[in-house]
């Protein structure tokens, strides 16, 4: 039985749709950087052996530092263009409850999927991160790649499941199977 | 007495008679009920043995329920029933105490519903992860723009996209 307690309504079910903070969206974010970098690491090893299987020689993607720029930034790019724009969020994102909506909460477009993405990297690298103080300062929690892509990210999880599941993890003073007082005589 | 072929036009003297009998019937007859004792007759009479002489089913098989059912108005019984008193009366904790748990969860959705919700320690982790996330989002956003002076705009500021959140309202 778990001691974890309840948490407050307020803090789970009256939280969907609201736009996320800072914290969250950082995790998030480290989460898919760590995905998305260790796919890439898992793929270049499969296409190194493949290389080596196909042509008998050993071949090194990180001995052509341009290629693997390239093919580094393109999965990149593929990475978090394709993932939000079929479900509005990538595996960080799901794991944390996050969702990228429309300014308005609707559902984004493959376009400002793509610009999002290149808005992230703007925002990343040219910007060093300044850009997403935003979240923090902006009315609508929105970094610089928001405004960009003219987007917002929401909390998405099923906190009434989560709910649910810490209620019926809760320890109760009566469990099955076990009778209140008087009822013994009655089923005997 | 036999129906007389003649009429009282022309028999004055049976019409007479009749009228005589008629009057004396009307003056005899209340003394005759008067004196009769209609108790000690009664006590006299054997009800059971009436009764046990009653053929109950021919008397049912001529009743027509169905016309008696019509007649019936179901709406003012029920707004006579308090229904109120009769929860009081029904012990709720002996009926839930009867239910089988076992076959309700095998026989019903309600199983796979426990399943997809009881995933085990990885949710359980996701679930607390997520909910203190929520809270550090919170004492962040309320820090940072205290310390740039603008806690009291923060009332102010919409909770989400207005499509998925409900707006604030104003308050003047």
């Amino acid at each position: 039985m778990t001691t974890v307690p309840v948490p407050a309504p307020e803090m789970t079910v009256g939280r969907q749709g609201h736009y996320a903070g800072a914290a969250s969206r950082l995790v998030a974010f480290a989460a898919d950087v760590g995905a998305a970098w260790g796919l890439y690491t898992l793929g270049v090893a499969l296409l190194n052996a493949a290389v080596k299987l196909i042509t008998g020689h050993s071949f090194a993607l990180s001995n052509h530092q341009g290629i693997a720029f390239l093919v580094l930034t393109v999965w990149e790019f593929f990475y978090f263009t394709y993932q939000w724009a079929v479900s509005g969020k990538t595996l960080g994102m799901a794991l944390f409850g996050l969702q990228v909506v429309t300014r308005r909460g609707g559902p984004i477009s493959g376009r400002q999927a793509a610009l999002r993405t290149i808005g992230l990297a703007f925002t990343l690298f040219i910007t060093l991160g300044i850009g997403f103080l935003g979240i923090v300062f902006q009315r609508e929690r929105r970094g610089l790649n928001d405004l960009i892509a003219g987007t917002a990210v929401v909390y998405d999880w099923d906190a009434r499941a989560a709910r649910l599941r810490w209620i019926a993890r809760k320890e109760r003073p009566l469990h099955r199977g076990q009778h209140g007082p008087g009822t013994e005589a009655k089923r005997a | 007495m036999s129906q007389s072929r003649w009429s009282p036009v022309s028999n004055p003297i049976g019409a007479r008679v009749e009228q005589l009998a008629q009057s004396l019937a009307e003056h005899i007859v209340p003394l005759i009920v008067d004196a009769i004792d209609i108790d000690a007759i009664l006590e006299k009479v054997d009800v059971d043995k009436i009764v046990s002489k009653v053929d109950v089913d021919k008397i049912v098989d001529r009743v027509d329920v169905d016309k008696i059912v019509e007649r019936v108005d179901i709406e003012r019984i029920v707004e006579r029933i308090d229904v109120q008193k009769i929860i009081e009366r029904v012990d709720v904790n002996a009926i839930v105490d009867e239910i089988d748990i076992d076959a309700l969860v095998e026989q019903t959705e309600l199983g796979s519903i426990i399943a997809r919700s009881t995933t085990g320690v990885a949710t359980e982790i996701l679930d607390v992860i997520r909910s203190q996330g929520v809270g550090l989002d919170d004492f962040i956003l309320r820090w940072g723009n205290r310390l740039v002076g603008r806690r009291r705009r923060l009332a102010t500021w919409p909770d989400g996209p207005p499509l998925l959140v409900t707006p604030k309202r104003s308050i003047r």
